[in-house]
């Protein structure tokens, strides 16, 4: 829990990261609405694609800002010297990754609710986007560790993360279309979305102790 | 000042910090080979040896931020392998950077740390170590706007917040002025009770401090007068 509320207070301190990915995340949205004729078409379809491509590029963009800025000062190999397992730690971080895209989410729904002129801040919307948060914020954390020391790690991360997070953001997309009343097959996408995010999050708890070994 | 725990030693040598034959490997470079050294509880190591030599990668060693190609160490009585958690517990690192959260002022950030550790008496002790270390006045401003000495001087209160037995230190003066390599003296270097291992390139300063030095040489431990058996030490 120390790690969490750390890491939020950072976030809220050192906006640059979080507030440039709300900035993209806003950004993208209202580019979107501007592209899309509203008075002559029925944009929804094209909704579930909008948001999810929005919340995966700025949950990249954010997460990878958490660890890299860990990494140059050092204050990572603190973490890592205290008793607290990496497994925690990763939680900790993870944890604090999703409460902060959460916001930034909520946020852009709300936004796209007024631009689009549709619903989308429904119960059934906000637990398919917290299933999907959770699925893309363990994996890019994870990745973000692994990529927080390297060269380039700007480019890398997204370069890793995105192949990765082709099946969540397939079942978020179909998800949420269903959720919008859109026809989006009859696979349970919720459970699918719901099977890939506990498969992404268990995996990356097994592997972050691994990922930080030198 | 209170700092150190009560000490745990390996029960064959009575040694706190042993390691035997520790090897770390990268690529096909041996970084630290086989270096087997006992060291007495309370005894105060300089680290000596060229750049390169090995002794930063020795320290992470002992400190489990990096794991060893071949054999094992033992650090207050936790091998490195088997019980990583508790020897950590048992540390203190004070390293080439300060590692603060620059955003925080230094009570958070001796807060946040207190918290990891379970520091049982964390403000008194919060404030014991800010006082000692000359921080106090300046506790609530953001680490950013200190001085590289403030930063080294945190680091320090940091490294002994949760009383370790064994402070390891890469360079501890470095960035200090006179008054602040005096308080490192006092605080770490000097207090009884406390086992420091301290990598180091002021030779001149060793005998103000050093109760024996292990030095290296490629990797190699070429002299060592701190050994249990075998110098001054202790």
């Amino acid at each position: 829990m120390a790690v969490v509320v750390k890491d939020l207070r950072l976030a809220w301190r050192d906006r640059a990261g979080w507030a440039s990915a709300g900035a993209f995340a806003t950004i993208a949205v209202l580019t979107y609405s501007f592209a899309f004729d509203l008075a002559t078409g029925d944009v929804r379809p094209l909704l579930p694609g909008v948001l999810w491509t929005t919340f995966l590029f700025a949950g990249i963009f954010a997460g990878g800002q958490s660890f890299a800025r860990e990494s140059e000062e050092g204050t990572f190999d603190a973490l890592l010297l205290s008793p607290v397992s990496p497994t925690m730690i990763y939680v900790g971080k993870a944890l604090a990754n999703v409460l902060a895209m959460l916001m930034i989410e909520f946020a852009q729904l709300v936004l796209a609710t007024i631009l689009f002129d549709t619903n989308l801040v429904s119960l059934e919307l906000l637990v398919i986007v917290i299933i999907g948060t959770v699925g893309a914020v363990s994996l890019t954390t994870l990745l973000s560790t692994m990529s927080a020391s390297m060269r380039g790690r700007a480019m890398l991360l997204p370069v890793m993360a995105l192949p990765l997070l082709v099946p969540l953001l397939i079942g978020a997309v179909r998800a949420t279309g269903a959720a919008l009343s859109l026809d989006a097959g009859t696979a349970p996408w919720t459970l699918l979305l719901g099977v890939f995010a506990l498969w992404s999050a268990m995996l990356s708890v097994l592997l972050f102790p691994m990922a930080v070994e030198r | 000042m209170a700092l150190a725990r009560p000490t745990r030693v390996t029960a064959s040598t009575g040694a706190i910090v042993e390691t035997r034959a520790l090897t770390k490997r990268y690529g096909g470079l041996d970084v630290v080979r086989a270096v087997s050294i006992a060291l007495p509880p309370g005894s105060r190591t300089a680290l000596i040896g060229a750049n390169g030599a090995g002794k930063t990668t020795l320290l992470a060693l002992l400190s489990t931020l990096v794991a060893p190609s071949e054999g094992d160490a033992t650090v207050a009585g936790h091998s490195l392998k088997d019980r990583p958690a508790a020897l950590r517990r048992a540390i203190g690192v004070l390293a080439h950077r300060p590692m603060l959260y620059e955003e925080m002022t230094p009570l958070e950030n001796l807060g946040f740390f207190a918290r990891l550790y379970s520091v049982t008496d964390a403000e008194a002790r919060i404030e014991e170590l800010l006082r000692a270390t000359g921080v106090w006045q300046r506790r609530h401003e953001p680490v950013a706007v200190l001085s590289r000495g403030y930063h080294q001087r945190l680091a320090l209160a940091r490294a002994l917040l949760h009383r370790p037995a064994v402070l390891l230190a890469d360079e501890p003066e470095t960035g200090l002025d006179p008054e602040g390599v005096e308080m490192l003296d006092e605080l770490a270097l000097t207090v009884p009770g406390l086992t420091v291992i301290a990598a180091t390139h002021r030779v001149d300063r060793i005998e103000a401090w050093a109760t024996g030095l292990v030095r290296l040489e490629h990797g190699r431990a070429v002299e060592d007068t701190a050994s249990i058996g075998v110098g001054a030490s202790a």
